[in-house]
């Protein structure tokens, strides 16, 4: 067909409900709003690993739909999660990213949370257990009782990821949410302990879910020179996308030719537990987490969308806690030679989605963005995102190809 | 020893400067030639969100030499990166063999992609920030890179970059 004009350019594709979606669900700032509410503040976030607490009164801070957390190991080695606000006036309590509590502040005592505006301090368990001068401000009226932090809930899960949920009643522990999608990195990931050895983040103009499209659908291997020319072959072909409850998605694995691409070794030798050598699987959950493991190392990224058009990009590369040096040294290789921030891969994947973002801002006319290719459930088949908008417009109770009309399920989506 | 030490220094300076150069202007082959058969390059940083120090990138004088020759081959953001490099200290061994400098480093990137370059191309930004930790093996008056560490303090990378620094 030549160039189009505006009508023919906004008509509908031939395809099938439930095979392209509107744009405006990647722009609309309302749609962020309820996006928050109706589905960040209620499914489980893995906000972080185990190993970067790894000792009593250890913590990380991090964001979930707008509300600060923070993340302490108590004395008793439990996990746990509180909301990082002061009961007080609200002040955000720990401002740093990481440390640890074991030490005094300068408002506060050792193996204390402690609030340095007016020196409250909680413990690992989030009682209040210091209120400065409280019965000559408060006499019987309230005490530290009254003033306990708000705890979240909080699990360690799927190989020492910390699993967190603003909602206290989820409807579903995290082994039902997303248990069976796990299942072929179950024993890989729980054989033993795992380390994070990679940190970086991308904040970036697009859409979150453009970020999670990009990790789950391989149509896109034709922009990489890497993935063609080590990956192109039947068995590539052949790599099953499988969609599970919750919108989550897994991609089977294959075996990945590295030597085909020139200074590339094969990563057989350090494979993770159980996984046969070489292979890739690819764990993609609803909202927006990824969870990617080739053969010798575990990449995990997690989105925390900043806006209609703004995401960040948390991105954690994993090994095995007793890897020797040596061994570390080779997973890191081999992690940043396609997903570091210097690799081959990344840079790309992160141009394509900016581009998208730079043609879907807010206020941009709505387009349609196809989801339409059938190839047998396959690599290339977007089965993948056609399951994701699925349980997206349960969820918000929208048509992702018409955000304005209440959802209803399609022949498509159920597929 | 003094004016010995003197025109070593120097030849530690020029050496710096030519690379640097020489990555402003994505001469690949001749910042390599600035490097010794046995140079060892790497990118690094430490996050003190998972407390650890971290690798970014690193190869051999071969590895970076079959990275930048497969540039072309890759989809690249076409803004250029700049440097702006200070060398802060040279420390000469006692034998005037070798040398380690330390040099600071900003990078500057002239946008000519962006994210929508009508609006974006043209502007310079603040990339990433930094230190350059060198070691030089030095003959006949001239430098050569050893090592080369790019102490990054960023973790946040946006985009990235398929580019050595
Ligand atoms: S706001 Fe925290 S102690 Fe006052
Ligand atoms: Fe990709």
């Amino acid at each position: 067909m030549p160039a189009r004009n505006h009508t023919q350019w906004s008509a509908n594709p031939p395809l099938e409900t439930g095979e392209w979606v509107d744009s405006r669900i990647y722009s609309e700032q309302e749609i962020f709003e309820e996006e928050n509410e109706k589905i960040f503040k209620h499914v489980w976030v893995p906000v972080c690993h185990e190993s970067e607490l790894p000792k009593p009164y250890d913590f990380r801070t991090t964001t979930i739909a707008r509300e600060p957390i923070v993340i302490c190991r108590g004395p008793d080695n439990e996990v746990r999660a509180f909301l990082n606000v002061c009961p007080h006036r609200g002040m955000l309590i720990e401002r740093r990213p990481s440390g640890s509590f074991l030490e005094g502040q300068p408002s506060g005592n050792p193996k204390r949370i402690t609030c340095m505006f007016h020196a409250w301090q909680f413990d690992m368990k989030g009682n209040c257990v210091y209120v400065a001068r409280e019965k000559e401000g408060y006499q019987d009226r309230l005490c530290k009782e009254n003033v306990g932090l708000r705890r979240l809930r909080c699990e360690v899960k799927f190989g020492g990821f910390v699993w967190v949920n603003l909602d206290d009643n989820p409807a579903q522990t995290v082994e039902e949410w997303c248990g069976e999608p796990f299942e072929c990195l179950r024993e890989s990931l729980n054989a033993e302990p795992l380390e994070v050895f990679h940190y970086h983040k991308a904040i970036v103009d697009t859409n979150y879910k453009l970020w999670h499209d990009t990790n789950s659908e391989f149509y896109h291997d034709f922009m990489h020179y890497h993935n063609r020319i080590t990956g192109f072959n039947d068995a590539y072909f052949a790599r099953k996308n499988f969609a599970y409850d919750n919108g989550h998605v897994v991609v089977g694995t294959f075996e990945v030719n590295y030597e085909n691409y020139e200074g590339f070794e094969s990563r057989a030798e350090l494979s993770f537990p159980h996984l046969p050598p070489n292979q890739w699987y690819m764990v993609d959950l609803f909202p927006g987490f990824n969870f990617n493991l080739r053969g010798s190392a575990l990449r995990c990224d997690i989105v925390t969308p900043l806006g209609p058009n703004k995401v960040m990009i948390e991105f954690r590369g994993l090994g095995l806690k007793r890897d020797t040096p040596e061994e570390r040294m080779t997973r890191i290789n081999h992690h940043n030679s396609i997903w570091g921030p210097f690799g081959r891969n990344l840079h790309e994947d992160l141009i394509g989605v900016a581009g998208q973002g730079a043609t879907m801002g807010p206020g941009t006319e709505p387009r349609h963005i196809l989801h339409g290719r059938h190839e047998n459930e396959t690599i290339h088949d977007e089965i993948g995102m056609r399951h994701y908008y699925g349980t997206w417009g349960q969820w918000m109770n929208r048509l992702p190809s018409e955000p304005d009309k209440p959802y209803t399920a399609t022949a498509v989506a159920a597929e | 020893m003094q004016s010995n030490g003197h025109d070593q220094t120097a030849a530690v300076r020029d050496t710096i400067y030519r690379a640097a150069l020489a990555l402003d202007d994505q001469r690949w082959q001749d910042w390599l030639e600035l490097c010794a058969p046995n140079f060892h390059y790497k990118i690094t940083s430490f996050s003190p969100e998972i407390n650890k120090d971290m690798i970014y990138l690193q190869g051999s004088r071969k590895e970076m030499d079959s990275l930048v020759r497969m540039l072309p081959k890759h989809n690249t953001d076409h803004s250029p990166l700049h440097r702006h490099t200070s060398v802060y200290t040279i420390d000469v061994s006692e034998d005037g063999k070798s040398a380690q400098a330390v040099s600071s480093v900003v990078f500057y990137q002239n946008m000519l992609d962006g994210n929508n370059s009508h609006i974006e191309s043209g502007e310079t930004r603040l990339f990433l920030a930094g230190r350059y930790v060198d070691t030089f093996a030095i003959e006949d008056g001239a430098a050569k890179f050893v090592d080369r560490e790019v102490k990054l303090d960023n973790r946040r990378l946006d985009k990235g970059s398929h580019w050595p620094l």
